[in-house]
């Protein structure tokens, strides 16, 4: 099974690498057996680890899949773990640390905003390649960091989804922007606030709420009565997302919420104090993670479902943390496939040329201007209620 | 017993009480061979974990000074490394201003941290310890806060990109040379403050506030030069750590930092140096080799806090203290020479008296002191007795400034003495012992001693962090000095023992030592006697008599009848904080009603 | 808009006001601020959650089990941070080792329980998310409850003279035979039990949260540092007045802001009066 499905993605994919094979005859004919080493790095504990975990769950059943089928050109991947907890030091020391002793190929990692901004110029110095599912902005400059690609969305791309659903789809134009006073709300809000006012907007309310916050009645009946008709809300705090949700009931306040992943987990849900507080709220999402109006998942997404029934647990982690590692993996071992190489230039310039790879999560391309890999479009946003099997049922209003 | 064998002792015990000698260095040394020779054996990670230990360094070494030395527990510091982070980073960035080149924007840092560093000190000088740690934090989350909400500069969440030295250290290798001379330079110029009468005052600060108060040291001024030091290092680790780190957020100073630092001091042992460098070390380069603990580190190093508090308050230092471990003679006795004592009181006869004039002082509705009249006279002691309770202590204490009397006044000649300002009465030349030691444990006798001396110091805090001429000329003549008096109350044999070692009838001659450091003119006894062995009585009352003859007041508050007959020229009885009797020592041996009520049959 | 800025300033103030009396209550019988004070609070909503939501405990039971839990913690703060602390050269140390101690309990509920703030049972089910929901005014019945008992204890029992003395003058009422160290004990575990009940009060309020320890650390700090410290009048004065400060300063203006100013007006309101606006007990130096 493991490899029809690998057959299949290596088949379209080396299709766009052709040019590269070449290079990979230059290499001797005794074949390197050494293995494929790559550097990962999360917050695998602490309170940031939701997300590490999902990923860390999809890339040990990759790596198991690959090594139990031979691995690549007879050479297994090994995963180098560092656990950072979401700790920018820890990062750098052990981002450090995978460069210079343990000499990794390349590197997966981290997701964490603070950790990857600090460790993506270190990995630039050495020119070590990276992929990134990490969503902030700067962490893409084909000029500055040349060895970093994204397989995530960017914050950009999030931002745009959410105001498409407001602007377009729920066609409001008065919204009221805000999110908890951690480092990221602060700067989401900042985003979004120029993003809405670039559309023409009406931003009726923007701030942030300090996440201890215990009551926020406050702040929802100043946006009320400032007239907004949607709440955007750039908050990573369960506590005050739970807390938003329960008093927009309280106050018997029936307007949409719209925002980030966060107001979707598991962990919110358990906090609202009634089901229905957690209705029309919408979250971004992706199609390929999404369940359509017929209530089924792409038949890729589908598929793999299907494999990893019971190997991986999805009911309490989110399915595109899972499906993008495993694409990190597939990619890496692509690379290494079609260049028999795993020198720094062999992957950069190799997943330069990568256009349309068919992965779980996405379609990713790059090129050697643009290393945002991930496809604007298939970023959608999804009904924050819906989560099955770590997927989301698509918000009205999507065809 | 031959004099040369008497001295060499004592010759040894300078040279080692100066710090250590060679010794002393020699730790200091073989860390900075190994230092210089890392970035040669191991590769880039361990150039990296290098780096880092040295800026920590830095940051701990000004810390130090405030924790280890001074025992304020500011436990927000972290802040100041943030503020110096952010600083040097944003003004490297251009985020304010034109862009600035990277090491004037690390003396920025410096600077905006000393500035920083004595803001946060402030309320030191008003608050006592829980409350000082809590307003830091206060100070921490503000900073932080302002990182995030000052966008525009700061770059809020999404954080600023650390700034990149010039070359050569624009490198690994070149920026691990930068910052280790920078630790050297904090290691020097702290080990040279440690060892000045700063360094002393802070401990005496920490360990014994109120005899610093009496030998004249002023907190305020001590802690404010302090906290503008490490604030002024913290600052520029600050800038280090952003270069370090390439990026910097707020999420990278987290509270477990401030933690972290504090473990390293205190592991390292309060008050010395070597100490917590080799803590700071240890606790940069432990969790490297601890990856699989990751996720109970915070809890492991809470543990580590708890257990080093509750099990080694002395740490790393006391470890290494190899001199202190060595068994000291027992059945020691004090033999005070008194002879030297007019290289110390040199000063000739006083000129005027200290008078209290109808002194009324009460606590809480009882009159301690209810309108007494005394006079203290240069070449005489005066004994003062009592039962407990009548006042003795409480006039001593209104004597050197502790409380504020509500009527009546203390005069020394025309001039009053300002009540409720102990602080003054070191210039006056007005010294005092008190009723249980105040003594500093962890120091030597001999530091104990030079406290007393503290106000004769010239050496500004500039001139001895660099280790300057004068500083040098103040140690020595202090050193001196300092050996006189030991000589002179007969503990000069164990100058360089740990005060901590002695036994209760020492310390009471080494606080009489320590007072002597300020030539005083007025000498102020509080029970010296107490806990003495007859023979030591006999001593001790030959020393007064003696420390009076070269023309200092004394003012002896003793419950010793017989060493009062023996030794004073006058003497006043107290009862309930008024004047039973005066006169001479016959007049009151004669005096009924002190017989009946006081001396007994 | 009123009603709400009220309702919640006044339960979130009664909550630090009764973190506060759990200050008072362990520093008057040993001279230690314990940073172990908050966690006490957070442990209150924690617990109370294991037991009701996680174990089925009936709630009233849940509540007794809870305290109880939150009493051996009290012991267990004044045997391990402070008794051995107290026999020190500098007790000053008190300050790392409690927060030593506050920093084990918070790590240990961030791993074994969870990082993110889990829900706390409905207990009566009375209000529905408005101005007079039960969330808002149990903590002002659990701080009224306090009062009440600790006075009662104060005046008219015993044991509560017993601490008075304790409180007034260490040494005399060691003198006058009194088991001062037992005393000190039943005192950490009274504290812990109101800190527990602080918790417990608020859950619906703050969430069963690992994080809230910290929080209810500094502002329920702020009252006593107010109030002055060892003054339960001026702690529930203190904490009232900050709790309805913070809430006004969220609604005006918001998010960061709020918080600098609450942190601001603290320091300075603390350096212009170190005893506290309604005053405290100087202690002796010489």
């Amino acid at each position: 099974m493991t490899i029809t499905r690998r057959g299949f993605t290596a088949g379209t994919a080396g299709l766009a690498a052709t040019g590269l094979a070449a290079a990979s005859l230059a290499r001797p004919a005794i074949a390197d057996s050494s293995p494929i080493s790559v550097g990962w790095m999360g917050a695998l504990t602490g309170p940031l680890a939701a997300p590490s975990i999902g990923f860390d769950r999809g890339m040990r059943w990759a790596l198991e899949q690959v090594n139990k089928a031979g691995g690549i050109k007879g050479r297994k991947i090994d995963a180098v773990v560092r656990d950072t907890q979401g700790d920018p030091t820890k990062a750098v020391n052990a981002t450090q640390e995978l460069i210079s002793r343990v000499k990794v190929d390349i590197c997966w990692g981290p997701p964490n905003s603070g950790e990857s901004l600090a460790t993506t110029p270190i990995m630039a110095r050495a020119k070590m390649p990276s992929l990134h599912p990490c969503v902030v902005n700067a962490l893409i400059d084909p000029e500055k960091y040349p060895n970093a690609f994204r397989l995530a969305p960017s914050n950009m791309q999030w931002d745009e989804a959410v105001r498409n659903y407001c602007l377009k789809i729920l066609k409001i134009n008065e919204v009221a922007i805000f999110g908890d006073s951690t480092g990221y709300g602060t700067s989401a809000v900042k985003d979004s606030v120029a993003g809405f006012t670039k559309d023409k907007a009406k931003i009726v309310y923007s701030g942030v709420i300090d996440p201890n916050q215990s009551d926020v009645t406050p702040d929802l009946l100043r946006m009320r009565d400032a007239g907004a008709k949607a709440l955007v809300c750039w908050s990573v705090t369960t506590g005050l997302n739970s807390r938003i949700m329960n008093t927009r009931a309280a106050i018997g306040w029936d307007v949409p919420i719209v925002g980030h992943p966060a107001l979707g987990t598991g962990e919110v849900g358990k906090l609202v104090t009634k089901p229905s507080n957690w209705a029309n709220v919408y979250i971004v999402g992706y199609k390929s993670c999404s369940f359509g109006a017929d209530g089924k998942l792409p038949p890729r997404s589908q598929a793999f479902l299907d494999r990893v029934k019971g190997k991986i647990e999805l009911s309490d982690s989110v399915l595109w943390w899972v499906t993008c590692a495993v694409d990190a993996i597939d990619l890496i071992g692509q690379a290494v496939k079609q260049t028999g190489s795993t020198k720094a230039d062999a992957f950069i310039d190799y997943f330069n040329t990568v256009q349309h790879y068919p992965g779980l999560f996405g379609d990713y391309s790059f090129s050697p201007q643009q290393h945002n890999g991930y496809p604007t479009e298939e970023v959608v946003m999804s009904a924050a209620n819906s989560q099955r099997e770590g997927a989301y049922a698509l918000a009205p209003g999507y065809v | 017993m031959d004099t040369n064998v008497k001295t060499a002792p004592a010759a040894i015990a300078t040279k080692a009480a100066a710090g250590g000698g060679w010794r002393g260095s020699l730790q200091f040394v073989i860390v900075l061979a190994l230092a210089i020779v890392l970035p040669f054996v191991g590769n880039d990670y361990w150039t990296l974990i290098g780096t880092r230990a040295a800026i920590y360094w830095v940051f701990v070494s000004g810390l130090n000074l405030a924790v280890g030395f001074g025992g304020q527990l500011a436990i927000g510091y972290v802040a100041l490394l943030t503020l110096g982070a952010y600083t040097a980073s944003v003004l490297v960035a251009g985020n304010l201003g034109p862009a600035w080149p990277a090491l004037p924007a690390l003396g920025a840092a410096g600077a905006v941290g000393a500035v920083a560093g004595v803001i946060i000190g402030l309320p030191a000088l008003r608050l006592r310890t829980f409350y000082f740690a809590m307003t830091t934090l206060g100070f921490a989350t503000i900073i932080t806060q302002i990182a995030l909400a000052w966008q525009s500069v700061t770059g809020g969440g999404i954080g600023v990109a650390g700034p990149v030295l010039p070359a050569p250290f624009d490198n690994t290798l070149g920026f691990y040379f930068f910052c280790l001379c920078a630790a050297v330079i904090c290691t020097w110029m702290t080990a040279n403050l440690a060892r000045s009468r700063f360094g002393r005052s802070l401990v005496a600060v920490r360990d014994a506030e109120v005899a610093a108060e009496s030998t004249g040291i002023s907190k305020s001024g001590l802690l404010m030069s302090v906290f503008l030091f490490s604030g002024a290092v913290a600052g520029i680790a600050g800038g280090l750590f952003a270069t370090l780190q390439s990026y910097i957020t707020p999420d990278a100073f987290t509270f477990d930092l401030s933690v972290l630092f504090f473990i390293a001091i205190l592991i390292g042992g309060r008050g010395s140096i070597i100490g917590p460098l080799l803590g700071t070390v240890l606790l940069t380069v432990l969790p490297e080799f601890a990856a699989p603990l990751v996720a109970w580190s915070t809890f492991l190093y809470a543990a580590l806090l708890l257990v080093i508090v509750l099990a080694i308050p002395g740490g790393i230092a006391d470890l290494l203290d190899f001199a202190n471990r060595r068994p000291l003679q027992s059945g020691r006795a004090i033999t005070p020479r008194p002879g030297g004592l007019g290289e110390l009181l040199n000063h000739g006869s006083a000129k005027q008296e200290i008078t209290l004039k109808s002194v009324v002082l009460a606590f809480g509705g009882v009159r301690a002191i209810d309108g007494l009249d005394l006079s203290i006279t240069p070449g005489q002691v005066h004994g003062l007795i009592g039962p407990n309770g009548s006042g003795k202590t409480t006039t001593l204490n209104v004597i050197s400034g502790y409380y504020k009397p509500e009527s009546g006044g203390v005069t020394l000649g025309s001039n009053d003495l300002m009540a409720g300002a102990p602080q003054t009465r070191a210039r006056l030349g007005i010294a005092r012992t008190f009723q249980t030691p105040r003594s500093i444990g962890e120091a030597s006798v001999l530091e104990n001693v030079m406290i007393g001396g503290t106000v004769d110091g010239t050496a500004t805090f500039v001139e001895s962090m660099l280790s300057l001429p004068r500083h040098r000329r103040d140690e020595a003549a202090l050193r001196k000095e300092a050996m006189a008096a030991l000589r002179a109350v007969g503990l000069d044999a164990l100058a360089a023992v740990r005060a901590d070692r002695l036994q209760h009838s020492e310390l009471r001659f080494m606080e009489i030592a320590r007072a002597l450091m300020l030539h005083p003119l007025f000498l102020l006894l509080d029970e010296p006697a107490a806990g003495l062995s007859p023979d030591e009585i006999r001593r001790l009352g030959e020393l007064i008599k003696a420390i009076s003859k070269c023309g200092t007041g004394v003012l002896l508050v003793e419950h010793h009848a017989d060493l009062i007959f023996d030794i004073c020229d006058h003497v006043t009885v107290l009862n309930l904080g008024k004047e039973l009797a005066a006169g001479t020592p016959a007049d009151i041996r004669a005096h009924k009603e002190v017989v009946s009520a006081y001396l007994g049959a | 808009m009123l009603p709400s800025i009220l309702a919640s300033g006044l339960a979130i103030g009664a909550v630090y006001a009764l973190i506060g009396i759990t200050y008072n209550t362990m520093f008057s019988a040993s001279r230690v601020m314990s940073f172990t004070a908050g966690q006490l609070g957070m442990l209150g909503g924690v617990l109370g959650s294991l037991f009701i939501l996680r174990l089925g405990l009936p709630p009233i039971v849940g509540f007794v089990v809870t305290l109880a839990a939150c009493a051996v913690v009290g012991v267990i703060t004044e045997v391990v941070a402070v008794r051995p602390v107290l026999s020190k050269l500098d007790q000053h140390l008190y300050v790392l080792s409690t927060l030593a101690l506050a920093l084990m309990i918070q790590q240990v509920t961030a791993i074994e329980w969870s990082t993110e703030p889990q829900p706390f049972p409905r207990l009566f089910g009375i209000g529905n998310g408005g101005p007079w929901d039960e969330k808002f005014w149990l903590p002002l019945v659990a701080c009224a409850v306090v009062v009440i008992g600790l006075e009662y204890l104060y005046r008219r029992t015993l044991v509560g003279r017993a601490f008075l003395a304790i409180s007034e003058d260490n040494f005399a009422a060691r003198a006058l035979g009194l088991p001062e160290r037992n005393l000190r004990i039943a005192s950490y575990a009274m504290a812990a039990v109101i800190g527990g009940i602080a918790g417990f009060a608020s859950g619906e309020l703050l969430l069963a949260f690992f994080a809230n320890g910290a929080m209810l650390n500094f502002y329920g700090f702020v009252p006593v540092a107010l109030g002055g410290l060892g003054n339960n009048r001026g702690a529930i004065i203190g904490g009232l007045a900050l709790g309805l400060f913070q809430q006004a300063a969220n609604f005006t203006f918001g998010g960061v802001f709020a918080s600098v100013a609450v942190f601001i007006v603290f320091i300075v309101v603390l350096l212009a009066a170190p005893q506290g606006l309604f005053g405290a007990t100087a202690a002796r130096r010489v």
